[in-house]
């Protein structure tokens, strides 16, 4: 099919484009990459009374080392990060999960804000903020908050964005020395939403003790899903097989997922502990120095 | 004259891996596919469809919709001349009795699948189309429906047709297959499920019709079939000269446009208004209303001796047509007499039934019936070899079918079957083994063959024609009704004719399937172009250089068994050589044609009683071996299939790169059937009617196919060779399946083979599903 009628702009400014955003509120889109809301244009799932393009805007794009965090605009296209050396450094879990991001087509047009803001509940992006307690940055009428991901993150294709805000920028730690990552999910297909994802953060003192863990899962409910209790299993002792197994088992238990067209749920839960197991297991190994591994 | 079936090495065209004339406009975007013409005033067109699975129509008014300013018309049931399409299918069996499979065009007082045509409007705009579409008042009152074949014959179960559920029967029952079992070493019993597929091609249905001169309603349409210009004559009651159908170059038809498509509504809009009118259906259009695959049940008993021999097996299909007859009862014939696979089995009996249900209907697709029971014979034979303790390659070589040897049907296979060498072909083709990267992962190999009927059925007196002349200045022009649906079918005729009359291939142009210019060639469709038009070709060419070189036998004063055509020269065995464009002029002077129509038929034969198993059925068949290396992830059910070779014995291959692309994507759209395509139909509604949901693999999700040629010299068509459309899609879902037992010991039946399904195989998962 093709999109009903729609008007268009392309602001130059943030400050434009919250301009046209605060006249229009819910009867505006953003578009950013295209990458989810043109086809859902085209299916007519959603009928926008006005499309704002916020790619004429290149303040929104970057990314930035600031305080301990990295800063990422809201622009930057997925592409860009995935080759981001910057990226690879501080922020190895993020570099881990986005060539996991659909196919290197839709990366170089699909956007960081625009998957985040999107928050399809299969999405890689939101399960890696949710790891790392990241802060999502949003501009509006009242100026900016910065939302934690629970704050952020509330439903199926539903955040606490309000008509007239925009997602500007992304923050998220730096990652410690000696920390390993890993993301790995299972899908039906080569690029396609995971049927479940697992992004996992492990850091190690000097002894090989692990001082830090931080597990999310994507694909196992109507938000990304952080498996407290499954991280918890390593902090304060040497991960080894045992610990991992049970970190497995825990992450099992803390999802609800729903079944649908790919999978049911109690497949989804299976391979949410599986995967737990595996994804904490690689970033224990790399943050022993075990180096690169490549994704399953 | 020279005998021109000679020796490979002799051929200068035939056997190369010529570019095809038709590649290089496909690639830079310059074919006018169906959808891309355009006429002056034209209007377009869209369907009104039931979006219910069974429901009595209780209202339908248009007049708001007929009102609508841009909207020239809008049709229902009552506005079609003869709103019935009817194919007959001889030779059905007694107990259903001959059948008469027919079609509504649009629904009259009912409608019995989701998707079923109700309404067609012609507007100025495609948007008008669609919101007239919307603007036609239309109620239902819902109705019981069935949708499984095992209730739709259940007694009491609602009923699609007045004549009942039952569609077709077919049976086969040769030599005692009790006793067989009985006195087996070994018997393996086995269930197996396939699912409803769709052809996925990515041009959807689609075409242009317009009012030409003298009347004649023109339609330019992607068709296999360009002889349904004779159904839509029937449908508009005009003369069937007064419709010419011109079909396109095809991106894709895979048999989902065998049946009548977009034609009859193009020609009937056409028709009412005057005025060209352009039909393209959407994406969810074409995944919801298409015909598609019938999902089987299939249960299967197999005895063999300790030496694995092959004693008897006993067969039963249960197909689901869906809510109309289309080629149901062919498919089902198909796959009656294939059941047994490329084995000789002394004892057999096949039970089969289609059964009509309010699903999406189902007709042909790319296998047609040979498709779904390879994945139940191939695994059957894993399974003995795997009783016995034999190898897959071994058990068979020693069960494998050989000239002289009897289907069960009771025809003789009568030329060579290359089975044994394409089972050792494949199976090298994959040494060394991976080795396994990680320990939750296993690795198998997997092996499974299959034979393909080519060339339509013997009872049905198949013939093709063609036309092949010269022109004055030696360029030569090759006609012929072939629809080419991207195999190659066009080019493939040029090398036939490039070759016989000695001409380079760039002075060859060929004009094909115009129904009313182009001599008739049949269907594109049971692999049988290249078999049929390839011979006619043949044909013509041989005997249009008969027909000029008794002109340069005077000229040369040579006799004309000893002169050659090649290089664009007829020449002397002295030496001598003479132009073409002069032996033109002096055929042109002589009055002698300088083009030539000639008929092939095939061998022809007498229906079959299929349960006295009494003889022949097809032509000949083309076999084929497929072996998949796959690495099992045991803990998440993950299967990738990580190298993949697929040999079949062509006979001779024409164009190799051709037949390396129909290997190859008969390959990859028989994995996808394997691994990940399945229509999901929830009480008759389609919940797939996108790519999103729908799933078919992508260049990412499938390994190198390696494509191995076997040319044994023995095949049918032109210079032996076999068809080779349909054959490449049968194998690998068996392929996989056996692999994956391979690989774990798991055995997975039920298609397509998911990660999901293979982690519930390996006890993954506590629940059934």
């Amino acid at each position: 099919m093709k999109p009903p009628p729609f008007d268009y702009e392309a602001p130059t400014s943030v400050e434009e484009a919250l301009a046209l955003l605060g006249r229009h509120g819910e009867q505006a889109k953003v578009l950013a990459g295209g990458q989810s809301l043109m086809p859902m244009l085209s299916f007519r799932l959603v009928r926008p009374r006005i499309v704002v393009d916020v790619n004429d805007i290149p303040a929104l794009a970057g990314i930035r080392e600031v305080d301990g965090t990295l800063a990422i605009g809201a622009m930057t296209r997925q592409r860009a990060v995935e080759q981001s050396a910057l990226v690879r450094r501080r922020c190895p879990l993020l570099a881990d999960a986005m060539p996991q991001i659909g196919h290197f087509q839709i990366r170089n047009r699909g956007t960081i804000g625009g998957s985040l803001a999107h928050a399809d509940p299969a999405a890689e992006l939101p399960a890696v903020v949710a790891a790392l307690g990241g802060r999502l940055v949003v501009r509006g009428p009242g100026g900016e908050r910065q939302l934690a991901p629970e704050e952020f993150f509330v439903s199926y294709l539903t955040t606490t964005l309000e008509p007239g805000e925009l997602l500007v920028e992304v923050r998220l730690p730096v990652a410690p020395p000696s920390t390993g990552t890993a993301f790995v999910e299972v899908s039906r297909r080569h690029g396609d939403f995971a049927l479940v994802g697992v992004a996992a953060s492990v850091t190690l003192d000097e002894a090989g003790a692990c001082v830090g863990a931080a597990v999310a899962l994507t694909g196992v409910g109507p938000t990304p899903v952080v498996a407290a209790e499954a991280a918890a299993v390593l902090v304060g002792g040497r991960p080894d097989a045992r610990a991992l197994e049970e970190a497995g088992r825990r992450a099992a238990a803390a999802v609800r997922p729903d079944s649908d067209l790919h999978a049911s749920a109690e497949y989804r839960t299976h391979v949410a502990g599986v995967l737990t197991r595996r994804a904490l297991a690689r970033a224990v190994e790399r943050a022993q120095g075990g180096g690169e591994a490549v994704t399953p | 004259m020279a005998d021109v079936v000679a020796a490979p090495e002799a051929l200068r065209v035939v056997g190369r891996a010529v570019p095809r004339h038709d590649a290089r406009d496909k690639a830079v975007a310059a074919t006018a596919y169906a959808a891309d013409w355009a006429l002056p005033g034209m209007l377009h067109a869209a369907v009104l469809r039931s979006p219910y699975p069974s429901a009595r129509i209780v209202k339908l008014d248009t007049a708001r919709a007929a009102a609508m300013p841009g909207v020239a018309v809008v049709l229902t049931a009552r506005d079609v001349p003869r709103n019935t399409l009817a194919t007959d299918v001889p030779g059905q069996t007694a107990t259903v009795g001959p059948l008469r499979a027919t079609l509504h065009v649009l629904a009259e007082d009912r409608v019995r699948h989701q998707g079923e045509p109700v309404a067609l409007v012609a507007a100025e705009t495609l948007e008008l189309a669609r919101a007239a579409v919307e603007a036609i008042d239309v109620a239902y009152e819902r109705t019981p429906g069935v949708f499984t074949p095992e209730a739709a014959l259940a007694p009491g179960a609602p009923q699609v047709h007045a004549a009942g559920n039952l569609l077709a029967q077919w049976r086969i029952a040769r030599g005692d297959v009790a006793a067989a079992l009985a006195g087996a070493a070994v018997v393996v019993e086995g269930e197996y499920t396939t699912q409803l597929v769709d052809a996925a091609y990515l041009e959807p249905e689609s075409g242009v019709a317009w009012i030409d001169s003298d009347g004649v309603i023109t339609i330019r349409v992607s068709t296999q079939v360009i002889e349904h210009f004779r159904d839509v004559a029937e449908v508009l009651r005009v003369p069937q000269n007064r419709v010419r159908v011109i079909g396109t170059y095809l991106g894709g038809g895979f048999g989902g446009k065998e049946d009548v498509t977009v034609e009859v509504y193009l020609g009937l809009l056409a028709l009412k208004t005057g005025r060209p009118v352009k039909m393209v259906w959407t994406r969810q259009e074409s995944l919801l209303a298409r015909a598609k695959r019938h999902p089987y049940r299939m249960r299967y008993r197999t005895g063999a001796t300790a030496a694995g021999e092959i004693l008897g097996q006993q067969i039963e299909l249960l197909g689901d047509a869906g809510a109309y007859a289309y080629l149901s009862a062919l498919v089902l014939l198909y796959s009656t007499v294939t059941a047994a696979g490329p084995y000789r089995v002394p004892s057999v009996e096949v039970q089969a039934r289609v059964a009509y249900t309010n699903n999406p209907p189902t007709s042909a697709m790319r296998g047609f019936g040979g498709m779904q029971t390879v994945f139940a014979y191939e695994s059957q034979m894993d399974r003995v070899a795997r009783a016995l303790g034999m190898d897959a390659v071994e058990i068979r070589r020693i069960n494998a079918l050989r000239r002289g040897d009897r289907l069960p049907v009771g025809q003789v296979i009568e030329t060579h079957v290359a089975l044994p060498e394409l089972c050792e072909r494949v199976w090298a083709a994959l040494e060394p083994p991976t080795p396994p990267r990680a320990p939750h992962v296993r690795v198998g190999l997997g092996l499974a063959c299959n034979l393909q009927p080519y060339g339509r059925i013997v009872w049905l007196h198949d013939w093709s024609s063609a036309w092949v002349g010269f022109e004055m200045d030696g360029s030569l022009v090759v006609r012929c009704g072939v629809p080419d649906v991207g195999g190659g079918q066009a080019s493939s005729l040029c090398q036939i004719a490039a070759e016989v009359l000695g001409v380079s291939l760039e002075r060859v142009s060929v004009h094909i399937a115009d129904s009313a210019l182009t001599p008739l060639a049949g269907t594109t469709t049971a692999s049988r172009q290249l078999y049929m038009s390839g011979n006619a070709v043949l044909k013509a060419s041989r005997e249009l250089r008969e027909q000029l070189l008794r002109v340069a036998e005077t000229m040369l004063g040579a006799e004309a068994a000893t002169l050659a055509m090649t290089g664009d020269l007829v020449h002397a065995p002295d030496g001598r050589t003479l132009a073409l464009p002069d032996l033109l002029r002096e055929c042109a002077r002589a009055g002698v044609p300088r083009g030539h129509l000639a008929v092939y038929n095939a061998p022809a034969g007498e229906p079959v009683d299929l349960a006295t198993g009494s003889g022949k059925v097809f032509p000949d068949y083309t076999y084929g071996a497929h072996a998949a290396e796959v690495e099992v992830d045991t803990e998440t059910g993950v299967v990738r299939v990580l190298r993949y070779a697929a040999a079949h014995d062509v006979g001779r291959a024409i164009n190799p790169q051709s037949v390396e692309g129909q290997i190859q994507g008969g390959a990859v759209q028989g994995l996808g059937y394997g691994c990940m395509e399945e229509v999901l139909v929830e009480d008759g509604i389609n919940l797939t009617t996108s790519f999103a949901t729908y799933l078919i693999p992508t260049a990412a999700d499938v390994p190198d196919v390696e494509p191995v040629i076997v040319e044994s010299g023995e095949g049918l068509g032109p210079f032996n060779a076999r068809g080779i459309g349909e054959p490449p899609i049968g194998p690998p879902a068996a392929a996989v399946a056996n692999a994956i037992a391979d690989a774990t010991g798991a055995r997975l039946t039920r298609l397509p083979i998911t990660a999901e399904r293979v982690a519930r195989a390996l006890g993954r998962l506590d629940g059934t599903n």
